[in-house]
């Protein structure tokens, strides 16, 4: 594939082929964990970590892979990736993992990760997969960390763990909760598709 | 041969291959990573300790495990630290959260009424919400006071039975009154057996 092939296949997902805002995936995850900047930084490294190298892997092996079970395999692989970053993050940033306990295995169920394994892994060779991985990835976290410091600012006058509205701010509880998550993504789609992607929604 | 092979030997072999290093990984980085995840599980508990006990320490799992050596001795079901020449009185404590369980280290004092400190091991509420019970000024308001507690509105107690509820976790700031009002009559039937 030649170098502007790699390059549009790392420039798709950040923009026009957006999985958030364009494909609308992976959603359940940008509404549980974007109400606190730092647990939402995590997540998307998580998710970034994770469909960037099951994609690599999935495509090393897709001439191998037996398609009536391919899902099968997608899922174990995508598992044991999950699993380290979950058994990494305990050894090494405790801190971190007793706060995102839960989340980090909910990564399993991304459907970007396998979105991005069955649309694009399975048909290309392992340096586009992974570099589609890694911008799909990438064009995940940066719609979430969005939607997370409006959420965190707005529901608890902070950014990052520190105080910066002060206390004539009050907080939105709703921002917070689930409700928030609703609000604040469905106002990011619609800001984002009128602005910077006009052309997507008319293709 | 060959087409019952393909369709229905070869999927059977690839499932079971990819899955054997699939465990293969995943479990070796456990095992690598074992004795390393258990002492940072240590460190927590024993730093919730410290804090129930209101002991001061450099918050790493050295400095946690100085002041822990040096100052808590561990009883049968609870802990005793000495601080300022008194005897305080640690114990476990779990209860019901909204979500999961909350488990706590409540610190007494030597009457086993009135709180040294209370400090959170383990919780899953919802993150920024009664996740917020995780929060220094929550835990450290019970320092000094004797339940049962009042629940009142966020950054308004000023008596000593009274505690900030968290406003948005009305729920889990409920169950976490309760499992502290459970402290005294606890510590009462673990240290004196009554």
């Amino acid at each position: 594939m030649a170098k502007s092939g790699l390059l549009k296949t790392f420039t798709e997902p950040l923009g026009k082929n957006n999985p958030v805002f364009v494909q609308i995936l992976g959603i359940c995850s940008t509404l549980a964990v974007t109400n606190k900047l730092q647990n939402t930084m995590v997540m998307v490294l998580g998710v970034t970590f994770a469909t960037a190298l099951s994609s690599w892997t999935v495509s090393l092996l897709r001439k191998r892979i037996p398609s009536r079970i391919r899902m099968m395999v997608e899922t174990m692989i995508i598992a044991a990736y999950v699993i380290l970053v979950d058994i990494i993050l305990k050894a090494y940033y405790p801190e971190m993992w007793k706060q995102l306990g839960p989340y980090v295995g909910l990564i399993i169920t991304n459907c970007i990760v396998m979105g991005r394994v069955e649309a694009f892994a399975l048909t290309n060779k392992p340096l586009p997969s992974l570099v589609d991985g890694l911008a799909s990835g990438l064009g995940y976290a940066y719609v979430l960390l969005i939607i997370a410091a409006v959420r965190e600012l707005m529901g608890s006058g902070s950014l990052w763990g520190y105080r910066i509205l002060g206390p004539w701010w009050t907080n939105w509880a709703i921002m917070v909760m689930p409700p928030g998550g609703f609000f604040i993504l469905a106002i990011a789609i619609w800001v984002i598709r009128e602005t910077v992607g006009k052309e997507v929604s008319h293709a | 041969m060959s087409e019952f092979y393909k369709e229905r030997i070869y999927p059977l072999l690839f499932m079971f291959l990819i899955t054997v290093v699939c465990i293969v990984l995943t479990a070796g980085a456990h095992i690598l990573t074992f004795d390393r995840a258990k002492a940072n599980e240590l460190s927590f508990t024993r730093r919730a300790i410290l804090d129930a006990a209101g002991l001061s320490y450099e918050n790493t799992t050295l400095g946690i495990e100085e002041v822990y050596l040096a100052s808590v001795t561990e009883e049968e079901g609870y802990y005793t630290a000495i601080v300022d020449g008194k005897t305080r009185y640690i114990i476990p404590l779990i209860g019901p959260g909204l979500w999961g369980t909350i488990e706590i280290m409540a610190g007494l004092e030597e009457d086993l009424t009135t709180f040294s400190g209370v400090a959170i091991v383990s919780q899953t509420e919802t993150p920024g919400l009664g996740g917020r019970i995780e929060e220094p000024w929550f835990t450290a308001q019970f320092a000094g006071k004797r339940g049962p507690f009042t629940l009142v509105e966020e950054g308004t107690s000023s008596r000593t039975h009274e505690v900030d509820g968290i406003t948005g976790a009305s729920r889990t700031s409920e169950y976490f009154k309760n499992l502290t009002d459970r402290a005294a009559s606890e510590a009462r039937r673990i240290i004196r057996g009554v």
